[in-house]
């Protein structure tokens, strides 16, 4: 039977870990391993792992530097593929998994693939907001022919992108394409990883696969939004979304993505000092291409 | 000594010693005389052969089975020890009588076996440049060897290995009879040392106690050292020397399936029988394959990228490592379910233990080793320039053992003078066991360019001695993560210097790192066995 380790990667957020850690644990298709990275979080979240530590499967990675999502989502795909899995799921550590999320993403992804015929990279969950409602910064990006398997009576879309809020990806996907950007920190890095692995076929999302992102509020990311606190967040997104659109897509893309955060920011009426600030970490993105690290062998 | 096996009938002999050993070969000259009559036989079935037995200088290979040994005319360096009288008793075509008259064959068994000295293995202008540089400048030398393999490598690995067609049919069509004793066709790339070697004689040593004939093909030029091996005592070996001309390898193929009841082939690294399964695929649908892979090799992919090409023939990928099931399920798209990893953890620890680790005393002086063949792919004389960085920073006294032999030997010895390590390094030979250097080791150095997962690393871990090696092949999977260095030159040399000294100042650390290393080993041991797998195997083969 193939192997599971799920990843979740945990940064100052002690209250919601447990309740994360829990539904991964009370799973009905439980995970072989739960591997927890911690990116060195200062608020007292080694006491909670403390009470995880030993348990069987569970695996902690203690960071010494805060490594960003990105650097988090490296370091523990890498661990579950050291480990042997032959899946990894992946997720925030403010998610919570319906307790049959993982068995309908392994089914839903099996099923997707005997119908289409070939191996497919990743299987997504559907994400709710903690009021029932879809979480508008988890959307799935759907193909052009995404209603194909619903066709044939299947709850799975075809996607070509999604966030790192529920993924499983099987093991063959890391080997062939490597592990996320660690470079990236924050931002755009799932998008850019999923679309990467897209390469080798379409995605799916399981619609029976449900998990709740319990964010603050539920909105999705626009330059429109940026203010002097969010200002970093969003300067890694421009800086990584540039890269990408440049180094991997083309000209034309990067250009139309200047014109949408320009747009974005214009209609947002965000101060000029702040734009200003994003501009500079897009020209910084057009030295900026970081390479996939690969994953090593172990077991 | 080895008898003719039951395919050939004896009729005269002179000089070979075949009935008491009183002759002018050696066992080793004297079974690869019976390689070459087992080919000829198999290939001929009923013929009566006339052999000339010829010898070689020191270092020649020999000629068995190619297109040379028709002719009745040899060089002036070749003496006759031996000639040979033999008819083939394999029964192919029923009811057909093989034409009458003698066959006379000139079989040349070559030279005692030599290490080939490097110096001599690059021929020609540019062979001068290139050993010239290796041999002044080993380091920057090797910087631009690793550049290049960077540089391929890359290239290489974005294509996928094309794959050769299935073959559709599910039955050959029947020409013959077969025998009745069950056997297995082995394919090895030849009879020397060497990690994928050890274990194809232990899987020809499970063939019969399984109750198999072993039939071993090898098809490299090779003098065959490992030829007297009591592995393959009662196995049919048929040493291929090149080119055997086309009729010759079906015929040979053909007296194979037809003197024997095959059950099934096994792959040990050999190209020639490999390219050669479609066709038995479509003779013998029903024959099973199996190949086992040891390393990836950068550049070319090997025998794994042959593995990949040749996919649709073979029943089973056999890896030794979890590297190579992941190149191959990963990265070439092989179907999981052909791809069985079983490893060859401790094949070679029997008897290695750690008492000697432990009793060891803190105060003499800290002991830094390499154990393996002198040769390009085991990079020696990076092993040398990291003890000279060493010698000059140690904080405590200390001293290095390498132990070895091969082609590069020339150059080890030159290099241990040129940076004065004489009176700090020890040089030992084959006639040591490995055992007593681990047990005077406090740290082994792999500085390879290439593994797969290197035998000594789990001899090592036996021993209680951890290991600083290249971040190659599936060393990872034994090797404490911080112990894994750079594969190129100079940062192999400042990393595994730091960690080394790092080990020197800290014991606390330097045990650290080999509980890590005993962790891994312990959750590597428990994959599924090798051993047990082809026993499993053979097994299901003989219902």
């Amino acid at each position: 039977m193939s192997t599971v380790a799920a990843v979740v990667v945990t940064y100052n957020r002690k209250d919601k870990l447990p309740k994360v850690l829990d539904h991964v644990l009370a799973q009905s298709r439980k995970p072989e391993w739960l591997v927890i990275v911690d990116n060195a979080s200062t608020d007292g979240t080694d006491e909670v792992l403390k009470r995880y530590e030993g348990l069987d499967g569970v695996v902690i990675v203690r960071l010494t530097e805060n490594t960003g999502g990105a650097g988090g989502f490296a370091t523990g795909m890498n661990k579950g593929y050291e480990l042997g899995a032959d899946f990894v799921w992946i997720m925030d550590d403010d998610c919570y998994a319906n307790s049959d999320a993982l068995e309908e993403l392994v089914n839903g992804l099996a099923k997707a693939e005997a119908e289409m015929g070939m191996q497919l990279p990743f299987a997504c969950s559907l994400v709710r907001w903690v009021d029932g409602s879809i979480c508008e910064m988890n959307n799935p990006v759907t193909t052009w022919d995404w209603g194909r398997l619903i066709a044939k009576g299947q709850e799975n879309v075809l996607v070509q992108h999604c966030s790192f809020v529920s993924v499983l990806f099987p093991r063959w996907a890391l080997t062939k394409h490597g592990l996320p950007l660690r470079e990236y920190f924050i931002w755009f890095d799932d998008q850019e990883y999923t679309l990467r692995v897209n390469k080798s076929g379409p995605g799916v999302q399981v619609l029976r696969s449900v998990v709740v992102h319990d964010l603050g509020v539920n909105r999705g990311v626009n330059f429109s939004d940026v203010n002097a606190s969010n200002l970093w967040k969003f300067e890694y997104g421009a800086r990584n979304e540039a890269s990408y659109r440049l180094h991997h897509e083309n000209p034309v893309a990067f250009a139309k993505f200047v014109v949408r955060v320009h747009q974005g920011l214009k209609g947002g009426r965000v101060p000029w000092g702040l734009r200003l600030k994003l501009f500079r970490k897009i020209v910084e993105g057009v030295k900026f291409n970081p390479k996939p690290e690969m994953p090593r062998s172990v077991l | 000594m080895d008898k003719l096996p039951e395919i050939v009938e004896l009729l005269d002999e002179s000089g070979i010693g075949l009935a008491d050993g009183e002759g002018l070969l050696d066992e080793r000259e004297r079974r690869i005389l019976i390689g070459a009559v087992n080919f000829h036989a198999l290939a001929r079935p009923g013929r009566t052969f006339r052999i000339t037995v010829l010898r070689g200088p020191r270092g020649t290979m020999p000629s068995l089975t190619d297109d040379r040994t028709r002719h009745i005319e040899w060089g002036d360096d070749r003496e006759v020890v031996g000639s040979l009288v033999v008819r083939s008793t394999v029964q192919t075509t029923s009811g057909t009588n093989p034409p009458e008259g003698l066959v006379d064959l000139a079989v040349d068994l070559g030279g005692e076996p030599e290490v080939a000295s490097a110096y001599h293995q690059l021929p020609g202008l540019m062979g001068k440049v290139r050993r010239s540089v290796r041999f002044f400048a080993p380091v920057q030398f090797d910087v631009l060897r690793q550049y290049r393999t960077d540089v391929t490598e890359k290239r290489y690995r974005k294509r996928e290995v094309p794959k050769k067609a299935p073959v559709r049919i599910t039955r050959g069509t029947t020409a013959t009879g077969h025998g009745a004793t069950p056997a297995i066709i082995f394919g090895i790339h030849w009879l020397e040392l060497g990690g994928a070697e050890r274990f194809a004689l232990e899987t020809v040593q499970l063939a019969k106690e399984a109750g198999f004939t072993p039939i071993v093909i090898t098809d490299r030029p090779s003098t065959h050292p490992w030829i007297t091996r009591p592995e393959l005592d009662g196995a049919i070996v048929v040493p291929l020397t090149h080119p055997v001309s086309p009729e010759q390898e079906s015929a040979f193929l053909n007296g194979v399936l037809s003197a024997y009841d095959v059950r099934g082939v096994h792959l040990h690294h050999s190209t020639w029988l490999a390219q050669r399964l479609p066709w038995l695929k479509s003779i013998r649908p029903d024959l099973p394959v199996i190949d086992s892979l040891h390393i990836l090799e950068w550049r070319t992919g090997g025998f794994v990228d042959i593995s990949v090409r040749m996919t649709n023939v073979i029943d089973h990928h056999h890896v030794i490592s979890p590297m190579l099931r992941d190149y191959l399920v990963g990265k070439q798209g092989v179907d999981p379910a052909k791809v069985e990893l079983a490893t060859l953890a401790n094949l070679t620890t029997k008897g290695i233990g750690q008492a000697a680790a432990k009793a060891k005393s803190d105060d003499g002086p800290f002991t830094v080793a390499f154990v393996g063949r002198f040769t390009q792919q085991k990079r020696p004389y990076l092993f040398l320039q990291l003890a000279a960085s060493l010698k000059g920073s140690a904080s405590r006294e200390i001293r290095f053992i390498v132990h070895g032999d091969g082609e590069l030997a020339g150059e080890v010895h030159g290099l241990v003078s040129r940076l004065g390590l004489s009176d700090v390094l020890e040089l030992r030979g084959s006639d040591k066991p490995v055992a007593k250097t681990l047990a005077d080791a406090d740290v082994l150095v792999i500085s390879s360019d290439n593994e797969g997962l290197t035998l000594t690393s789990f001899e090592a871990t036996a021993a209680g001695v951890p290991v600083v090696s290249t971040d190659v092949g599936s060393q990872a999977s034994l090797v404490a993560e911080d112990l894994l260095v750079p594969r190129h030159p100079y940062p192999f040399i400042s990393t595994a210097a730091e960690r080394i000294r790092t080990m020197i100042n800290s014991p606390e650390q330097r045990k650290t790192w080999l509980d890590e290393q005993a962790g891994k080993a312990a959750a590597f041991a428990k994959l599924p066995d090798a051993r047990t797998w082809v026993r499993d195997t053979y097994e299901g083969w003989l219902k």
